[in-house]
């Protein structure tokens, strides 16, 4: 009994540490902000798509990450027929918010624009866009839940595990109640090394340039090595300057000009 | 008589072409001078050239040859080369050229001015460009390249980390240069020791923010210079022309070297010797305002000509432009105005480069198809570039003369020009984004959850109270177990004391009471008493926290057991049991007394 108070006054401790840990600014947002926002929309639902973008920028450059700022970004982008900065943004919703289906509707009508407008000038197009499984399995599932997840099973596996070393019963109880937590423990930490990029070499990238020519080098004068296209996704596994060394999904690999890029989420690449 | 008629057919024939072409002869007058700015004393090649297809050239002037006494004329050579052609349905078209080439000294420093050269082609007068030629004294400052004079001299030491054996030297000029302005950069090793010069290998200098083209070194050839009075052996070990691409302090880095000095013999064995010299930084201006924001930064002249005057419409008309000049020719770019009724495609670009005077130059010649889509004639305007002239701290421009060609036949149907870089073409499906949300937490960006402390904190709490629950239990597991184990040997001993009681058997009796006192210690404090006198044994009790009472009781008992060993004969029954009765009792004491270990 006395153990049991114990360990509910350190969870406890640590809830508060963590609720104290919060910024402020979690808490309640400001006004200027919210007229930002207000004023990005009215422009966005008056068809002034360049000057709600701008806004919608703004709000990101103050420090905003919020799913629904960068949807509407998204969309202001995709009707303003920028197609890859708009799969870019909701690729961040869904990054921010899986389970947005919204945001997966429109990311697929970006990318069916995109292919479609390329087309007409090209005669064919696509977009390398492969997922990987791990990405596929997790996509529904958020960060912070995978985090929760891993908490709740890591306690509950090492709960059972001290129950049964006191009590020296090992019933089916047990070994049903470990095999469980045990599962859901090494998928919420399989997902969060996944969810993290622990199992790529870099942040996710979408590249926004059209025709962006992949160097070997990171110099505009460095031989080309090959050509990625807007929309085209990829890993980025390096930095240097004002270039990134991008890995496209089933093209080339090589260095391409920082601004040619956006990654998943935002903050992966330091500016 | 057939063969004189064929014969005079054809020369009847070729001049009525010959005619005919010298009506529309074509003419190039064209006058240079390389390199277009020298020093005092130093000679300069000046060329005057005519180039003539389908006319006769009567002459090539030069009036302002003589004007300047400031010029001597140190040679001069003439050439006349004419090519005669033959073509189906032309006849026979005549080519030639004229050119002189004079090689000058320049004797005063100033800027010269020559009128154009004048060629007088069936008649008519053709000038060419009008040339510019500055001589700047050969003490001042001059952008052309400061490679340092061979020969035995005396060297200044920036750019470098003297060493009396050998070191390297960073020789950068100028070290204020315009942005674009050529910055030449040589590296040198000065040695004193006898280089093998196939191990020579040169690290390049670090030259972030330039546009560097190098100048290979083939082969290492020395010249003798002497630094801070000791005389070295100096080696040109690379040569580079940078073009700094942003303002302000730029750093060239520290170049290496690594060589073998002696090894020419079995009794000189040879040494690696590496050597870092030291950074030099450049500053690096913007171009001074006002001035054009995409001025080319060198100097530059620009040709244009079509392939054709009139063409079919819809067939392809050559737009040629060919800009030479001084400067990172390659950085150039320019663009073609629209023409209407005219698609133009992609153009095709060629470069050559050259040094003139140490200063990089080259020419970089446009091609564009040019295809009439209207009938008419196309105006096809002035293209236009804004230069800097670091040299003169002067902007200037160069521009083509405007031209014009012309189409006939109908009208083509104008086809959307090639959109291969950019996403205009909406798609044919009308895609509905949206709809806009209009609420917003805005929450702002915070630490990931998996970053904060609490989470790993929390994660290893459940498995470090598992492993602190493991230990504990264990161990007071493992102690039950080894008391009631030491319980149980002391219960037997005790047993088989009894037995030697009721046995009658007092040496046996009082081994048991021994072994029995004993083993009860020896569970309590972790040590053997076996052969510990009585002394010992009490200084061990004490330190084990028995009290001194106890201690008493157990040395006294142990002594009378230890006597009664050997006087067993003396000793009855009753006293042997109240002697079990009080190792009993002592026993549970000792259990329950001191330190356990």
């Amino acid at each position: 009994m006395k153990s049991a108070w114990a360990i509910g006054f350190v969870i406890l401790a640590l809830a508060l540490g963590a609720r104290a840990e919060e910024p402020a600014s979690l808490a309640e947002p400001a006004a200027h902000l919210n007229q930002i926002f207000a004023e990005a929309n009215t422009a966005a639902q008056r068809g002034k798509l360049p000057e709600a973008a701008k806004r919608y920028t703004e709000l990101l450059e103050a420090g905003v990450q919020d799913p629904d700022v960068y949807f509407n970004l998204g969309t202001a982008l995709a009707q303003s027929g920028d197609y890859p900065g708009a799969i870019l943004n909701f690729e961040r919703v869904l990054d921010l918010r899986p389970g947005d289906t919204g945001a997966a509707e429109n990311l697929r009508a970006a990318e069916r624009a995109l292919e479609e407008s390329r087309a007409e000038l090209e005669g064919e197009a696509s977009i390398r866009r492969n997922r990987s499984i791990s990405d596929a399995i997790y996509q529904w599932v958020t960060e912070n839940v995978l985090v929760y997840a891993l908490l709740g099973s890591n306690f509950i596996l090492f709960a059972v595990l001290g129950w049964a070393w006191i009590r020296r019963r090992r019933g089916r109880l047990f070994y049903a109640s470990l095999t469980a937590s045990a599962a859901v423990l090494l998928f919420s930490a399989a997902g969060l090394a996944t969810k993290s990029g622990l199992l790529r070499d870099g942040p996710r990238a979408v590249v926004l340039g059209d025709r962006v020519s992949v160097l070997e080098g990171p110099d505009p004068r460095a031989r080309t090595r090959g050509e990625a296209r807007g929309g085209d996704r990829g890993v980025l596994v390096a930095e240097d300057g004002e270039f990134v060394k991008l890995r496209v999904i089933g093209g080339p690999e090589g260095w391409v000009e920082a601004r040619m890029v956006g990654t998943v989420p935002p903050s992966a690449r330091r500016d | 008589m057939r063969f004189a008629a064929v014969l005079s057919f054809l020369i009847l024939s070729s001049c009525v072409a010959f005619d005919a072409s010298a009506a529309d002869a074509e003419v190039s007058v064209s006058l240079r001078a390389v390199p277009d700015e020298v020093r005092v004393g130093e000679t300069f090649s000046l060329e005057v050239r005519a180039d003539v297809k389908g006319g006769s050239l009567e002459s090539l002037t030069l009036s302002d040859l003589r004007k300047y006494p400031e010029f001597e004329v140190v040679s001069h050579q003439t050439s006349r080369p004419m090519q005669v052609s033959f073509g189906f349905g032309r006849g026979m078209e005549v080519s030639s050229s004229l050119s002189h080439i004079y090689a000058m000294r320049a004797l005063a420093p100033g800027t010269y001015d020559f009128t154009p050269a004048v060629a007088v082609v069936d008649g008519e007068k053709y000038e060419s460009q009008a040339l510019r030629i500055i001589v700047v004294d050969s003490g001042g400052s001059t952008s052309t390249r400061m490679a340092p004079t061979p020969g035995d001299t005396e060297e200044s030491l920036s750019g470098a980390s003297f060493n009396q054996e050998a070191f390297l030297q960073t020789v950068v000029e100028p070290e204020q240069a315009f942005l674009g302005q050529q910055v030449n950069v040589a590296v040198y090793l000065y040695t004193r020791v006898g280089v093998a010069s196939r191990t020579v290998n040169p690290t390049k200098p670090k030259m972030d923010g330039f546009w560097v083209y190098d100048e290979p070194i083939q082969n290492l050839n020395g010249d003798l210079a002497t630094v801070n009075g000791v005389r070295f052996r100096r080696y040109l070990l690379s040569d580079a022309a940078a073009f700094p691409q942003r303002t302000g302090t730029l750093t060239i880095g520290a170049p290496k070297v690594t060589f073998d000095t002696g090894g020419q013999s079995i009794f000189n064995s040879s040494v690696r010797v590496d050597r870092t010299g030291v950074n030099v930084d450049v500053e690096v201006q913007p171009l001074p305002a006002p001035g054009p924001a995409d001025a080319f930064v060198g100097t530059v002249d620009l040709e244009a000509s079509v392939d054709r005057d009139s063409v079919q419409t819809g067939n392809a008309v050559t737009l040629r432009v060919q800009a030479s000049g001084v400067g990172n020719i390659q950085d150039l770019r320019i663009s073609l105005p629209g023409i209407d009724g005219v698609r133009a495609l992609q153009p095709a670009i060629k470069d050559q480069r050259r040094s003139l005077g140490g200063l990089l130059g080259g020419t970089r010649t446009w091609e564009w198809i040019l295809i009439p889509e209207t009938a008419g004639e196309h105006a096809v305007p002035s293209i236009v570039i804004p230069f800097f002239d670091p040299r003169t701290a002067e902007y200037g421009t160069a521009a083509t003369e405007p031209m014009s060609f012309v189409s006939t036949g109908s009208a083509v149907t104008p086809q959307p020009p090639p959109q291969v870089d950019r996403l205009d073409a909406p798609p044919k499906t009308e895609f509905v984004f949206g709809p806009l949300r209009v609420y917003s937490a805005l929450s702002r960006s915070a630490t990931p959850l998996r970053k904060r402390f609490w989470v790993p904190t929390l994660l290893a709490l459940p498995p470090a109270a598992f492993a602190l629950l493991t230990i504990g239990i264990g161990f007071s597991r493992r102690r039950r177990r080894n008391q009631t184990t030491s319980e149980a040997t002391q219960r037997k001993l005790l047993d088989q004391t009894r037995e030697a009681l009721r046995n009658q058997d007092p040496r046996a009796f009082y081994d048991g009471i021994v072994a029995a006192i004993g083993h009860a210690i020896s569970a309590r404090t972790g040590e053997s008493t076996g052969g510990l006198s009585n002394a010992e044994l009490r200084s061990t009790l004490s330190v084990a926290g028995f009290d001194e009472d106890l201690v008493g009781r157990v040395i006294n008992e142990l002594e009378g057991a230890d006597f009664a060993r050997f006087a067993a004969s003396g000793v009855d029954a009753d006293e042997m049991k109240r002697c079990l009765d009080r190792t009993s009792t002592l026993i549970e004491r000792v259990r329950r007394s001191g330190r356990a270990r």
